[in-house]
């Protein structure tokens, strides 16, 4: 076989022909590694939102916390279930929570559905994940919001100290939270009496969530709770609830595919024409090689190399390329923001992760074997005779 | 195609000097190319051109012999089947005692590796790899590690008096330089037969005598037996024996001895000496 270093000196001896076609690669790698990392962001960002020991308990038929209601009788009646975890006092962990999706004005002008979360003390026990990392708590009855890391410095005054406002009232920011990531870090949440006050719900709460004991008392929980005939509710495992909302991302993860596999096919015939141009101009070359006694595999394998050798010179720019531009969207940006299933917006930090590039490797690859499968193919089939005289 | 597997090509070239011992002798009477009532034919769009008929010759080892002729004699094709390039439409060649007819086209491959060094016109270099790797690229094909790969190489190319310019692309060298490192190239796997292809058509007068004479000196110290194609004069001073070709015919007797008086005239006194016995 010809030595590795003959395909990859090829590749180094016509610099600009090499470095226009790594780049078509690179800017598809682009694309694709930036698509694939968002539908993973955002994925993780739905996904990751719910600890496997919670239910989220709504009315039944509901699909999200917004379009359900629970009233107090039945919260009361879930409260008291045998199975439900319990606080260092003893208080079961159970957080009544109320949804409504106001309106909040960006910073740049724009209005954008915003999930707030009305809470009472037990939140922070059942949603053990979230933490404040700036100010304090909210206390009730005080006006007070705390505000999610992705909410923060994308809404008009959602920082600490300022008045944000919304529905019929204004509420002091005293803190701020976040959730490794999940979708908590897009809401703001506040008391949970002085927001159905200020919505003039006819229900305090939209649903309840509760930490089960163990796994076992998790499925229990479940069944009695779907069972009660005086209640029309329904209890589901949180992690179940977000992968359902998290399904919304499955379209956009087709249509990226769809657009990757294009760009792909595009850059294929980018790195074909450069490699049909290199056997074009190599024929004598070719002609030599097999005159000299390499064989058709040999040629043929000697080209694939420079067609990979291409396109893995495209795949580390892009790489590098991607990365930059994911830096640079989720620090001057703050995040990208996506329309959820219950119209309010998720905003996304932006991560690209090793599978994504794996992925986008993988792209890569397939446009380099496939783009220079024909034209090493092409040289292999030369006959020494023929590609002397042509040469 | 895979390394041949036990092939060694035991380079005879001494490491140091230039051609210093003896050659080593060639038996007279065996014969190492043997054609037998070759023709070739092919389509040229609905045309069918006769680049050869019915030629019948025989080469000993240890010769250098030319085929010389006008353009569209023969001569390359005649080349082209002793080096396994090409296959005849009819009859056969019969190289170091391989028929070549009876080998695909992968195996003819490896048998060329094997048995044949080829000189071209234009040195056909591959651009991209300094002296010793072009030198070095058909001993890819053997089971030798790189260190005796670059050990033989560097000592072909001592042998054609370029081991100052191992490092150098091809670029870089000039005409005869390339033409010398092809010719290192051809010998390095020491093979039974080189083949060399108009070696002196791109080259200036010194440089066409010089490579003529390497030639020459290829056959004297080693044995080696040289095929050449070529159309220049100055190498009936150099060659054992022509072979006069002309409308794909091979000319015998007072033809051929017409051809080469041609060819004297024609050259004045370059060729005057003529083919050496």
């Amino acid at each position: 076989m010809l030595p590795l270093s003959y395909s990859v000196r090829n590749v180094v001896a016509r610099p600009t022909r090499s470095l226009m076609t790594a780049l078509v690669v690179a800017l598809v790698v682009v694309a694709c590694t930036l698509l694939l990392g968002l539908i993973s962001s955002l994925k993780h960002t739905l996904v990751s939102t719910g600890h496997p020991l919670n239910l989220v308990v709504m009315r039944k038929g509901s699909d999200n916390d917004g379009s359900s209601q629970i009233t107090l009788e039945a919260f009361q009646s879930i409260r008291f279930q045998d199975g439900i975890a319990r606080d260092a006092e003893e208080r079961p962990l159970v957080s009544p929570e109320l949804v409504v999706q106001p309106f909040f004005r960006t910073r740049d002008g724009g209005r954008e559905n915003v999930l707030v979360r009305g809470v009472e003390a037990a939140a922070l026990g059942v949603h053990d994940d979230v933490r404040i990392v700036e100010g304090r708590m909210l206390r009730p009855s005080a006006g007070e919001a705390v505000v999610g890391r992705g909410a923060l410095g994308r809404y008009a005054d959602a920082t600490v100290g300022s008045e944000l406002e919304f529905g019929r009232g204004r509420w002091k920011v005293v803190g701020v939270m976040e959730s490794g990531g999940s979708s908590f870090e897009s809401e703001v949440w506040v008391d949970a009496r002085e927001l159905a006050n200020d919505a003039r719900r006819p229900f305090p709460y939209s649903g309840v969530r509760l930490r089960a004991a163990s796994a076992a008392d998790l499925e229990r929980l479940e069944r009695r709770i779907d069972a009660d005939p005086r209640f029309a509710i329904e209890a589901v495992p949180e992690p179940e609830y977000y992968r359902k909302q998290a399904s919304s991302a499955n379209t956009l993860y087709v249509i990226v595919i769809g657009i990757a596999v294009l760009a792909g096919l595009g850059a294929g015939f980018g790195a074909a024409n450069t490699m049909y141009a290199a056997v074009q101009s190599r024929t004598a070359e070719i002609g030599t090689l097999r005159a000299l006694g390499f064989s058709r595999g040999a040629i043929l394998a000697a080209f694939e190399v420079e067609a990979v050798a291409l396109s893995l010179l495209g795949f580390a720019l892009g790489a590098a390329l991607s990365w930059l531009l994911s830096v640079a969207l989720s620090r001057w940006l703050g995040g990208i923001a996506f329309g959820a299933s219950t119209f309010t917006t998720n905003v996304v930090t932006l991560r690209l992760s090793l599978a994504d590039l794996g992925g986008a490797l993988l792209l890569a690859l397939a446009v380099g074997l496939g783009g220079g499968l024909g034209p090493a193919w092409r040289a292999a089939r030369l006959r020494p005779i023929e590609a002397l005289r042509r040469a | 195609m895979a390394p041949l597997r036990g092939v060694r090509y035991p380079l005879r070239m001494p490491p140091a000097d230039p051609f210093p011992g003896p050659p080593p002798s060639a038996p007279e009477e065996a014969t190492l190319i043997d054609i037998r009532h070759v023709s070739r034919r092919y389509r040229r769009g609905v045309d069918e051109v006769h680049a050869l008929e019915d030629v019948s010759l025989r080469i000993s080892p240890g010769r250098f012999v030319a085929f010389m002729g006008p353009s569209g004699s023969g001569k390359s094709t005649l080349m082209n089947l002793v080096s396994g390039l090409d296959r005849p439409s009819e009859g056969e060649v019969v190289v170091a005692g391989q028929s070549l007819g009876d080998l695909d086209e992968d195996e003819l491959a490896a048998w060329r590796a094997r048995h044949v060094g080829l000189i071209f016109q234009f040195f056909n270099l591959i651009p991209v790899l300094d002296a010793r790797d072009n030198v070095a690229l058909p001993l890819l094909l053997t089971e030798l590690g790189k260190a005796e790969r670059h050990r033989r190489a560097e000592t072909a190319l001592r042998v054609v008096g370029l081991d100052h310019r191992l490092d150098h692309r091809p670029n870089t060298l000039s005409g005869g330089e390339q033409q010398r490192v092809a010719i290192a190239r051809a010998i390095v796997t020491d093979p039974d037969l080189i083949v060399a292809d108009e070696p002196t058509g791109d080259l200036d007068a010194k440089n066409a005598e010089a490579t003529l004479g390497l030639l020459r000196e290829l056959t004297d110290a080693f044995g080696k037996t040289i095929v050449m194609v070529t159309h220049d004069p100055r190498a009936l001073r150099f060659v054992d024996e022509v072979f006069h070709l002309d409308k794909g015919l091979l000319l015998e007797g007072s033809d051929a001895e017409r051809a080469s008086e041609a060819i004297r005239l024609a050259a004045g006194g370059h060729a005057s000496a003529g083919a050496r016995p």
